[in-house]
């Protein structure tokens, strides 16, 4: 199996610098090294926002979550990307719309110039650095466990970790966020190709789809129906998940950038069908894998499980690409959303531009730092980890969805309901305060509440709002 | 451009309600997995199609969206 990592290592890398190199340029702009110069076409724009979107968490995560929760995780993810890519079309509108001639600086300064209130840019700020950061720390993890796997010995799992944070912050350096999309369309292929190969293997150890349910029924029959064994998937945990979801490309900084620079409306909104087909296409697969574990690997933890499925069971050269698929998918993601996190920053930074992208080259480098430490102390299912930074960033939907959509001069109290809903998430995810009020989940309770005060706020405020055009924000 | 706002709004009643009768029995009974299709359990093979449909829906969104019409401004 070493030999064939060192091949499709060294390709993969290979394209990697490759792709750092065509996108650097030495005198470029703040605007081409954070904005890609705002021309992304098509085919880029569906690979960066899919391998941005389908991470570890895809390829890892989903398999593990079908085998443990059975079929409904199709509506958990699938149904909800569907809904997602239907809601880009709207949203993706609305935003591009509102950013149109102007300079977009992220959803921070763009969010503080909407309410004209800094506050809503600080808040929404902490909330992308509270549930992203641990994100991005947990895929770190996945890679490290799955390296250890592969070689048992040869490096701690905090080498691995140190190693992949290096990787990211070299590339992303040199080319900006265009090599970024480069790197992701390559890594999005990459990752497509991978999940299929194995997951057809492991349908062809069942013999065809009727055939692994037959046998799946047998071995456990919760698995084929809601709430499955565990009792999870019900209809309300499934449909806060859809809520928190839709809420990605709103809330989730590195989704909404690519969104803003695409390089026309059409291309976005074409992005968005195509990004629904391949959201088909990627978590397909991941049903045959996850069953697959069920039938052989259901008294096996995550990360035996993970060794097994995609490496022992595989022969060498598809263990060696799943290792590389598997860098590939959370390099995407975590390279992603920590310059997602820097972009943010930059945008709530005032003064001098060169001392903007000095202090926001520091700011990814210690976003990348924080995120190895949580590498490290992180335990955790990487879908559910995953679930709670969705449904963590989607609590500012509301907010965010009021300032882009209003035409009206509407009150802060939403920044600040939004900044205690995001208190009160922190609350219940530390066992402070329960989860569960009168039978229904808090995250769902707190979607709905903001929805109910954003569109109260909008009602509300009456008089026509002049948003202050960026020049100002400068000086 | 009325005919267009039309169907726009249609295709997002068509969206809402599918993603909603998803969470309803009609989707998901609750330890149900009959009556299967060609062995795939029910709540997987429909909402294989409602996600399939989703996806259906946002091309036609693409066509039928009001402000296509605008997109000239930014090509």
């Amino acid at each position: 199996m070493i030999f064939w990592v060192w091949v499709f290592g060294l390709i993969y890398a290979g394209l990697l610098v490759f792709a750092s190199l065509k996108s650097y340029k030495k005198n470029r702009s703040s605007e081409e090294f954070m904005m890609a110069g705002s021309n992304i076409g098509l085919t880029l724009g569906v690979l960066t926002f899919a391998a941005a979107l389908f991470s570890t968490f895809t390829f890892l995560g989903m398999p593990d979550f079908f085998r443990i929760n059975g079929v409904a995780a199709w509506i958990f993810l699938a149904v909800s990307d569907g809904a997602m890519v239907f809601l880009l079309l709207w949203f993706g509108y609305h935003i591009r719309m509102k950013v149109k001639g102007m300079e977009f600086r992220g959803v921070a300064g763009l969010i503080s110039r909407c309410y004209e209130n800094r506050l809503a840019g600080y808040v929404f700020f902490l909330s992308s650095f509270l549930f992203l950061i641990p994100y991005v720390g947990i895929q770190i993890q996945g890679i490290a466990i799955f390296m250890d796997a592969a070689f048992p010995g040869s490096l701690p799992a905090w080498g691995w970790s140190a190693g992949i944070v290096l990787i990211m912050l070299i590339y992303s350096e040199i080319g900006g966020l265009k090599a970024i999309i480069f790197s992701d369309a390559i890594q999005g292929l990459l990752l497509l190709a991978v999940i299929w190969i194995i997951g057809w293997a492991c349908l062809s150890h069942f013999g065809g789809i009727g055939a692994m349910f037959d046998k799946i029924g047998n071995v456990q029959e919760d698995l084929l129906s809601s709430p499955g064994p565990q009792g999870l998937l019900t209809p309300q945990f499934l449909f806060a998940s859809l809520i928190a979801i839709l809420m990605i490309p709103v809330t989730q900084p590195q989704f909404t950038t690519r969104i803003v620079v695409m390089k026309s409306m059409k291309t976005m909104q074409l992005m968005a069908v195509s990004l629904g087909a391949f959201a088909i296409l990627v978590i397909l697969p991941t049903i045959f894998i996850g069953m697959y574990g069920a039938d052989l690997y259901s008294e096996y933890g995550r990360d035996e499980f993970f060794a097994n499925a995609f490496l022992y069971d595989q022969p060498n050269a598809v263990a060696a690409l799943a290792i590389i698929g598997l860098i590939a998918a959370g390099l995407s993601t975590t390279n992603a959303q920590i310059f997602a996190l820097g972009s943010e920053l930059r945008g709530l930074l005032r003064g001098n531009e060169n001392s903007i992208m000095t202090k926001t080259k520091i700011g990814i480098f210690v976003f990348s730092l924080i995120a190895f430490f949580f590498s490290i102390i992180v335990i955790d299912q990487l879908v559910l980890l995953a679930r709670v930074s969705f449904a963590g960033t989607g609590i500012m939907g509301p907010m965010i969805i009021l300032g882009i959509l209003s035409n009206r001069k509407v009150s802060s109290a939403i920044i600040y309901l939004s900044l205690a809903g995001l208190l009160i998430f922190l609350l219940s995810l530390g066992g402070f305060i329960p989860d569960m009020y009168f039978g229904i989940r808090l995250d769902l309770i707190l979607f709905i509440s903001l929805g109910i005060a954003a569109v109260i706020s909008h009602l509300t405020g009456t008089k026509p709002r002049l948003i202050r055009p960026e020049t100002d924000e400068k000086n | 451009m009325e005919k267009k706002r039309l169907y726009w709004k249609i295709s997002c009643a068509a969206a809402i309600i599918l993603s909603m009768i998803t969470f309803t029995p009609l989707v998901i009974p609750q330890g149900v997995s009959t009556p299967e299709l060609a062995g795939v359990p029910y709540s997987l093979w429909t909402s294989f199609i409602i996600t399939v449909l989703l996806v259906i829906l946002t091309y036609i969104g693409t066509r039928v969206h009001p402000g296509m019409q605008n997109e000239e401004e930014d090509l």
